[in-house]
C-alpha cells in the first residue's frame, strides 16, 4: 500500500517504528502499536469471524501473534498495516474453518466495506496501489467483481460463494477464474 | 493472459481453496519458487483492498487480556523452546501411543465417566510424504490431540549432521508457520494457542530441511522432504 499523501506518509513511518520497536520486545511501542492498529484489526476479524465474541479471542491471539513474531517483519518488504492486516485475516480465516462454519449469507454485525467510486474521492482516500486495483476491479463483469471482493472481504471459499450466490460451483469457478486473468491483465499492463 | 498457475496462486491467495485443491496449491508453494512468488505477488496486489476496510473499535477488555497473556507467559515461551528439552518426553512411550491412536481412532475412556460429545473428533492425522517419484524418505506420521493440545510425530527423515529438520504447519493463508525442530526421536510437542489454532483439517504440515537452529528467516528456507494433509479421524 503506497502511501497518497504527507500525512499517510508519517502514520506509515511512525508505525514501522513501533512495529520494529515491538521486534526488540518493547512494551510501550507495542502498546502503541495496538492503539494504532486495534480497530483496523477488529474490524477485519469481526467481520470474517461473523461474532463478537470469537473477533475479540482472534484479536488475542492476533496481537500475541504480534508480539513474538515482529522481530521477523522485514521494513523493505511488506507495509507495517499490511503484515498487520494479513496475520488478522488468515487467523480469523483460520478460526473460521476450524469451526467448521460456512458462511453462506452476509454479516449482520460488521459495518459495510465501502468503495470509493472511481474518480475524484477515489483519488483522494485511496492509496495508489488500492486506487489502480480499484480501478482493475472495476473493468471486470459485476458478478467477477463481487465474488473476487467477497472473497477477500469475507475470507470464504469457492464452494461459500457459488452456495451463496445460488449459482453451480463450477459457474462460480469459471467467473471467479475468468475475472483473475482479466485482472492480471489489467494489473500488468 | 494469465497462465492457469498464476490463477491457481491468486486463488491460494485470496483462500478460495479448499481440501485437496488447497492442499495441492501449498505443496506447489513448498516446492515451486516461482508458484510461491506469485502467491505472494498476488497477496501484495489484494493487501490494497485492506485500505477499505473499516475500523471498528476493540473492546478494553481484549487488551487487558492480551496485557495478562503477556505478563503470564503463558502463550509466549515455547515457540522457540530448546528441542533438548521437548525430546526429554520419552520417544517410547509416544511411539506407542501413536500406534495405538492409529490402530484405535477412539480414545480410551474410563467406563465410569461420561464421555465428552467433541473428544471422537478432537484427532486429527497427516501422513508426511516425500512428493518425490524416487521416495528416499519414509512417511512420518502425526497425530494431533486436539483435547490435549499436543502433537505427536513419528521420527522425522535423517538429515546431514549440520542440518536440522524443521517441522512447518500451513493454513488457510497459505504461509508456512514454523512449529518445531524435529529429531530422529519420535516426539510429542506441546503447541503454543496461537499454533494449535493452525492444525486444523486440511491444514498441511511438511518438514524441510534447515540450517542448525532452524530457518533463520522463519520460512522454508530448505528443500520440502516430507508434506501431508491433516484429516480428522
Amino acid at each position: 500500500m503506497t502511501p497518497s499523501s504527507p500525512a499517510a506518509d508519517t502514520a506509515r513511518a511512525r508505525l514501522s517504528e513501533v512495529l520494529l520497536r515491538t521486534g526488540a520486545e518493547d512494551r510501550d511501542a507495542f502498546n502503541e502499536l495496538y492503539r494504532l492498529t486495534s480497530a483496523k484489526l477488529f474490524g477485519i476479524t469481526l467481520r470474517i469471524c461473523g461474532e463478537r465474541q470469537a473477533a475479540e479471542d482472534v484479536l488475542h491471539d492476533v496481537y500475541i501473534t504480534i508480539w513474538r513474531r515482529a522481530s521477523g517483519w522485514e521494513p523493505g518488504r511488506a507495509s507495517p498495516i499490511t503484515w498487520l492486516a494479513t496475520i488478522a485475516r488468515n487467523r480469523a480465516i483460520d478460526w473460521r474453518r476450524a469451526q467448521g462454519v460456512r458462511r453462506t449469507s452476509p454479516i449482520d454485525d460488521a459495518p459495510d466495506i465501502a468503495d470509493p467510486g472511481p474518480g475524484a474521492e477515489r483519488a483522494l482516500l485511496a492509496s495508489e496501489d488500492t486506487r489502480r486495483l480499484l480501478d482493475c476491479l472495476d473493468g471486470l463483469d459485476a458478478p467477477q467483481r463481487d465474488a473476487i471482493r467477497t472473497a477477500f472481504f469475507d475470507g470464504v471459499t469457492y464452494a461459500e460463494l457459488a452456495i451463496a450466490r445460488a449459482v453451480p460451483l463450477g459457474t462460480m469457478k469459471s467467473w471467479v477464474r475468468r475475472g483473475l486473468a482479466r485482472l492480471k491483465d489489467c494489473l500488468r499492463g | 493472459m494469465a497462465d492457469p498457475e498464476d490463477i491457481e496462486a491468486a486463488e491460494l491467495a485470496l483462500g478460495l481453496l479448499e481440501g485437496e485443491e488447497r492442499a495441492g496449491a501449498l505443496r506447489r508453494v513448498l516446492a515451486q519458487p516461482g508458484f510461491a512468488a506469485a502467491v505472494e505477488w498476488w497477496r501484495e496486489r489484494f493487501a490494497a483492498l485492506f485500505d477499505l476496510w473499516p475500523e471498528v473499535a476493540a473492546p478494553a477488555h481484549v487488551e487487558t487480556r492480551i496485557a495478562a497473556t503477556l505478563d503470564g507467559g503463558a502463550a509466549v515461551s515455547t515457540r522457540r523452546f530448546p528441542w533438548p528439552l521437548l525430546a526429554l518426553a520419552s520417544s517410547a512411550i509416544a511411539a506407542c501411543l501413536l500406534l495405538f491412536i492409529l490402530v484405535d481412532p477412539r480414545p480410551s475412556v474410563p467406563v465410569s465417566q461420561p464421555v465428552p460429545a467433541a473428544r471422537p473428533t478432537s484427532l486429527l492425522v497427516a501422513t508426511l510424504e516425500s512428493g518425490e517419484a524416487d521416495d528416499k524418505v519414509a512417511p512420518v506420521a502425526a497425530v494431533f490431540d486436539a483435547a490435549a493440545g499436543s502433537l505427536r510425530i513419528a521420527a522425522a527423515p535423517e538429515v546431514d549432521a549440520r542440518r536440522v529438520a524443521q517441522l512447518w504447519a500451513i493454513g488457510g493463508d497459505g504461509v508456512p508457520h514454523p512449529l518445531a525442530l524435529l529429531s530422529e526421536a519420535p516426539a510429542t510437542l506441546r503447541l503454543t494457542a496461537a499454533d494449535r489454532a493452525r492444525i486444523v483439517a486440511g491444514a498441511v504440515l511438511a518438514i524441510s530441511v534447515e540450517p542448525t537452529g532452524g530457518s533463520p528467516t522463519g520460512k522454508p528456507t530448505g528443500p520440502v522432504i516430507a508434506a501431508g494433509v491433516l484429516a480428522r479421524v
